[in-house]
């Protein structure tokens, strides 16, 4: 393209081999050549650039001389002398890609102090670029950060000159700190977090006196401006219009927060107090906390506030950020004990510039009680918290004033730490503006927009370990003991409930606990996460040593109150929804396998700081916004229902025992190894799309079971599926008779299976014949109508509605399941007792020949096996049957009142004539299809023996 | 030179795998690869054409960032695109692919497209994981998988270009807001202010897009 022939003289032909000496020779040559930039040579300049980036770096790792000659030369200063002509973005980036080419590949240290050794780079970094071109902007930031990257205790001092007070790199890079374009911020950010890392005292010392004032004081402002547009979002009229653009000023506020954070990690203790007293003094307390007492906002002070609301909010973005000892103490002190005084205070001393001088970690507790208030320098502005001002943009060059003269920081400190003392001596809150507006917040009875965020705030104060514990701890508990003369512990001892082993904070608990009240309304504007918080927090100031609660009586009624309400509330929609068991499941999975709101998660939720919503169209998750339509107000009952009852429980340190409703551990699995002699199993073909399995269905009292023989043990199976009874639908074929379609829904029982949309198994199941596969379709359907009974008895039970029942279901369930055990476990023998299909499946094939000849044993056998393919099976399928039919065969004598017993063999009834009534139709049996429950009622006391003779007799026959 | 669009992507990965050079090897194909030269950059840009639409790539690697938790988080918000980085002659390099993708998910924009790329193909005989192992991880996370050689220039472009399509892609369905530059995409100045929907789009998606 280029052409770089001959013609440049000096008998330099271009060397064949781009990668030698030679090579950067010649392109030395075109350089010299070609010192001013024109129209024509502008090209060939661009590939000599590129291509000296490609030769060095080659040089660097294969030929050391290669370098030696560029140094020799000094050919970065034809860089330089390039570059100071207008030579155009083309040129220019070029010039950025090789300077970036050679000091990210460069690994000889040697040859890179070379290349720094002569300040070209510094000459560079300071010429003026034309930073309006995007590309010359990324490329040049670009270049500074990968300088930035270079950088240690001995690179350092090409960058910094200690007696010039010079440092370009990082001077001229904070210029672009609030640049448009994010990436050349991020750019900046690591620069800066790069430098500061570096350990080299008269380089910091250089940033702390000479930049950080003005860099803090630009990067406040900037936060504080983001701040104020997020509150204006907030109030807008079109809230959600303004949902992106919200949702990226949060965002924004983090990363904020996270790159201070970042530098107050670095644990660079100059620029820290300088950052805290910055960050105290120009935002968090001027704008954050004053923010959050609505009165001190009505007295009408000229700086701006922002909505309680997001004031609550940030400084829980605050507090669960930054754990900096030295600023979160003293914002948590003045937020918990803290009055309008100390922004007077500050109006007074604003115009005298002092430092802070935060108290150490290590401080006794005295110390903590009058926790020193950094204060701000405010060299530049006259008001510490005007954020609509802009900044004095020079201040980053005109920085060279003393921001901290530790003879006036003494002073000031001295005036702040009075203040904080009178503050000991005030008894209530009415004298703690802001801790009494957090606790207002917690009112919930009109809705719980600011609740949620005070409970996060407490929440975030709770997770943060650079707070005092001790702080906290008079938050919650109120101190461990009652302290004398300090005040301070004293008018909180008041506030609290003096139980006869420990005290928490009573106000605090009030509160907590209306939020409870207000949330089992049936109307309730409270929503499932606020419930939630106010579980967590109301532990955390109750529970004691782990699991003792400490929680006082009339408080314990308060919340079991609250759960009767949401209990009969729920009664309701038990009565009411016909799929409240379904619903109920699902919940619970929800609530126990859910991804667990922690507040991190929240407060990066934007849609948060809108006013609640009610609307599923909002797309915000259920339980951040409020019910809409009645099915959704049932599912928070049941949701509010889970949570209270889980702090019910833990209250009375008890242990869950009815939840979930489904025990799993004691349900069957994949590849479980079953006994199944005396069992009831049905051969079938499962056909499904892809495949056509022999299997043999099993029906236990939840379970859809499907398994194959035990090739090690006889009798045994080997679970291949299994299905809970009641997510199944079961379907007859239209063309083939000996067919059912069963489908198995993925379950809100399964709670190791996530919620799939496929069904488990959809299968077409082949049976021997068609009256086998009518008893088996009447035994899934009965299952499944069993088991959700069984189910809705629990659900009762536990909502208390369980007056009539006679027997509760916990102890059938207890009766007919046995912990799993693996190996010997007579497995379905007392399940038949619950099965009422086993019964009809036997009978359906033997009382024909029953009813015939009772008394000849014969015809029964034989009608037995000519419609018995698979003998193996049906042999405990009689033994089973025997035995849980023989008892009741044995006491019939009339009517029985149980209902189990009674439930079992009108089932028992109606299958039998069913299937019997297709497969012979009898006259009897006719009889008793028409009237089902009347067939027992025909066997009087004197037949029952010869019943379950009869029953028992083509069991013994298929033996012989 | 200007554009319709500008989407800016990061590459993220362990050190080592080869990230600096895959992004010289796109932005710039003037540096030939040579056997005896290894050589990167930590940003690059270039312009690309799809549908007919110039479209320029800004790329920004990450690397030696990952000390602070601000910048991480700052760079995966920026970005549209995200090429994750391994090295198939480096089982933990694959290993640590789980890590580095919660983080993006976790910090991203959720539309991010994200590409995983298994570099070094040059080098087969020291492979250390195979190319299905890449696939089956790609298919399980949802991310498009090639594997390329920054050494031979096999599928680097491929990568980058496929990577822009799908973003691009996701405008025309509207799922991108374009007009939030925090995104990592942005209007290019040929798109007057008044007609900011791609042609292509047409009322259908730019409803789509506000409604969201």
């Amino acid at each position: 393209m280029f052409r770089s022939k001959s013609w440049f003289g000096g008998g330099l032909w271009k060397p064949k081999n781009p990668h030698s000496l030679d090579h950067l020779k010649y392109l030395y040559n075109v350089l010299s050549k070609n010192q001013t930039v024109n129209e024509h040579n502008r090209g060939l300049l661009v590939e000599t650039l590129r291509s000296i980036a490609e030769i060095l770096i080659w040089g660097d790792q294969n030929d050391s001389t290669v370098f030696d000659f560029f140094l020799e030369k000094n050919m970065l200063s034809f860089f330089l002398k390039i570059m100071k002509q207008k030579c155009g973005s083309y040129v220019c980036v070029q010039l950025l890609q090789t300077l970036n080419i050679l000091f990210e590949n460069i690994r000889n240290e040697t040859s890179l102090y070379y290349l720094l050794s002569n300040n070209h780079v510094n000459s560079i970094i300071v010429h003026k670029f034309d930073f309006s071109d995007e590309e010359v902007m990324a490329y040049y930031i670009s270049f500074l950060k990968t300088l930035s990257l270079k950088l240690n205790s001995h690179t350092i001092h090409f960058f910094y000159n200690e007696h010039t007070n010079d440092f370009p790199l990082y001077t001229e890079a904070i210029k672009f700190f609030n640049n448009s374009e994010s990436m050349v911020r991020i750019a900046v950010r690591t620069l800066t977090l790069n430098v500061y890392k570096v350990d080299d005292k008269s380089m910091l010392k250089f940033i702390r006196d000479k930049t950080a004032a003005p860099y803090f004081t630009n990067l406040v402002w900037f936060i504080g401006n983001h701040v104020l547009e997020l509150d204006v979002c907030i109030r807008g009229n079109s809230q959600y219009e303004a949902l992106p653009r919200l949702a990226d000023l949060v965002a924004e506020h983090l990363d904020h927060l996270h790159y201070l954070n970042d530098i107050l990690l670095l644990e660079i203790d100059d620029l820290n107090k300088v950052l805290t007293d910055h960050l105290l003094h120009r935002l968090l307390i001027p704008l954050y906390v004053t923010s959050l007492d609505k009165a001190s906002a009505i007295q009408g002070k000229s700086s701006p506030k922002v909505s309680s609301i997001l004031a609550l909010f940030l400084l829980s973005q605050v507090f669960l950020i930054m754990t900096h000892p030295p600023l979160v103490r003293v914002l948590a002190n003045i937020i918990l004990n803290g009055n309008e005084a100390v922004f007077e205070l500050k109006d007074d001393i604003v115009s005298n510039p002092i430092i802070n001088s935060t108290s150490t970690p290590t401080s006794t507790d005295e110390d903590r009680a009058n926790e020193e208030i950094p204060s701000a320098s405010t060299e530049e502005n006259p008001t510490a918290h005007n954020f609509l001002q802009t900044p004095d943009r020079n201040s980053k060059s005109s920085s060279h004033e003393d921001c901290s003269s530790p003879d006036m920081l003494a002073r000031k400190a001295d005036s702040l730490r009075l203040l904080i003392k009178d503050e000991g001596n005030l008894t209530d809150l009415s004298r703690r503006p802001f801790l009494s507006s957090i606790f207002d917040s917690l009112e919930t009875s009109e809705n719980d927009y600011s609740a949620l965020f005070s409970l996060c705030l407490l929440q975030a104060l709770v997770k943060n370990k650079g707070i005092h514990a001790d702080l906290l701890d008079r938050l919650f508990h109120g101190g461990a003991e009652k302290e004398r003369g300090t005040g301070k512990e004293e008018d909180l001892a008041e506030e609290c409930i003096t139980h006869t082993k420990s005290r928490y904070n009573g106000q605090l608990v009030d509160r907590l606990i209306s939020i409870i009240a207000h949330t089992v309304k049936y109307e309730s504007k409270v929503r499932v996460v606020t419930l939630q918080l106010a579980y967590t927090l109301l532990l955390k100031t109750v529970m004691k040593e782990g699991d003792k609660s400490c929680m006082g009586d009339h408080h314990l009624a308060a919340i079991e109150g609250a759960r009767e309400e949401n209990i009969l509330l729920l009664q309701n929609y038990y009565k009411s929804d016909e799929m409240f068991l379904e619903i109920f499941e699902d919940e619970y999975l929800e609530m126990s396998t859910g991804k667990v709101q922690n507040v991190e998660q929240l407060l990066m939720d934007s849609h948060l700081l809108l006013p609640p919503a009610g609307s599923p169209l909002t797309g915000i998750a259920f339980d951040k916004r409020l019910p809409c339509g009645e099915v959704e107000r049932s599912r928070r009952a049941m949701r509010v229902y889970f949570i209270l009852r889980k702090l019910s429980l833990t209250l009375r340190n008890e242990k869950e025992k009815y939840l979930p409703l489904t025990n799993t551990q004691t349900c069957v699995n994949i590849d479980d190894n079953l006994d199944l002699t005396n069992s009831d199993i049905q051969s079938c073909i499962v056909i499904t799309r892809d495949t056509k399995l022999r299997r043999f269905l099993v029906i236990d009292i939840v379970q859809l079971i499907l398994v194959e023989p035990s090739p090690k043990r006889m009798g045994w199976g080997v679970v291949k599926f299994v299905g809970f009874l009641q997510d199944i639908e079961v379907m007859g074929d239209k063309d083939d008779s000996r067919c059912l379609h069963i489908t198995v829904k993925s379950s809100p029982t399964n709670l190791r299976g996530s919620k799939t949309k496929t069904p488990l198994l959809s299968a077409k199941f082949m049976f021997d014949d068609h009256i086998r596969c009518m008893a088996a379709k009447q035994r899934l359907i009965k299952g499944k109508l069993k088991s959700r009974q069984r189910k809705l008895h629990m659900i009762a039970r536990l909502l208390d509605l369980t007056g009539s029942s006679p027997s509760p279901p916990q102890k059938l369930r207890h009766h007919s399941r046995r912990p799993l055990v693996r190996s010997d476990r007579p497995l379905y023998n007392p399940i038949g007792k619950a099965l009422p299909g086993l019964a009809m499946a036997v009978v359906s094939e033997t009382q024909p020949g029953n009813r015939k000849n009772s008394r000849d044993q014969s015809p029964a056998v034989a009608s037995v096996s000519k419609n018995t393919t698979h003998q193996d099976e049906e042999i405990p399928l009689g033994t089973i049957h025997s035995k849980s039919t023989n008892p009741g065969g044995t006491s019939h004598n009339g009517p029985q009142p149980a209902s189990s017993s009674s439930s079992r063999r009108n089932s028992c009834n109606s299958s039998t004539s069913s299937s019997s009534a297709i497969s012979n139709p009898h006259q009897s049996s006719n009889s008793a299809a028409q009237n089902p429950s009347g067939l027992h009622l025909k066997f009087p006391s004197g037949n029952s023996s010869n019943l379950s003779a009869n029953k028992i007799n083509p069991r013994r026959f298929k033996f012989q | 030179m200007s554009y319709a669009y500008l989407f800016k992507y990061i590459i993220i990965g362990d050190t080592g795998v080869g990230k600096s050079c895959l992004l010289l090897q796109f932005t710039d194909k003037r540096f030939q690869p040579v056997h005896d030269l290894t050589i990167g950059v930590e940003f690059g840009a270039r312009m690309i054409t799809i549908d007919g639409k110039q479209i320029k790539l800004q790329i920004w690697d990450t690397a030696g960032q990952e000390a602070f938790r601000s910048i991480t988080r700052s760079y995966y918000r920026g970005a549209a695109g995200a090429l994750l980085v391994y090295d198939i002659t480096r089982r933990d390099t694959f290993n640590h692919l789980t890590t580095w993708l919660e983080d993006a998910r976790q910090h991203s924009n959720s539309n991010m497209v994200i590409m995983l790329i298994g570099n070094k193909s040059d080098l087969d005989a020291r492979r250390e994981v195979k190319k299905e192992e890449g696939e089956v991880f790609a298919r399980e996370h949802g991310l498009i998988f090639m594997e390329t050689s920054a050494k031979t220039a096999a599928n680097v472009e491929e990568a980058f270009i496929n990577t822009a399509k799908e973003i691009y892609e996701k405008i025309q369905e509207g799922v991108f807001d374009i007009n939030n530059e925090a995104n990592g995409i942005k209007i290019g100045p040929q798109h007057s202010p008044t007609n900011p929907q791609s042609p292509a789009g047409g009322p259908g998606s730019s409803q789509g897009s506000g409604c969201c």
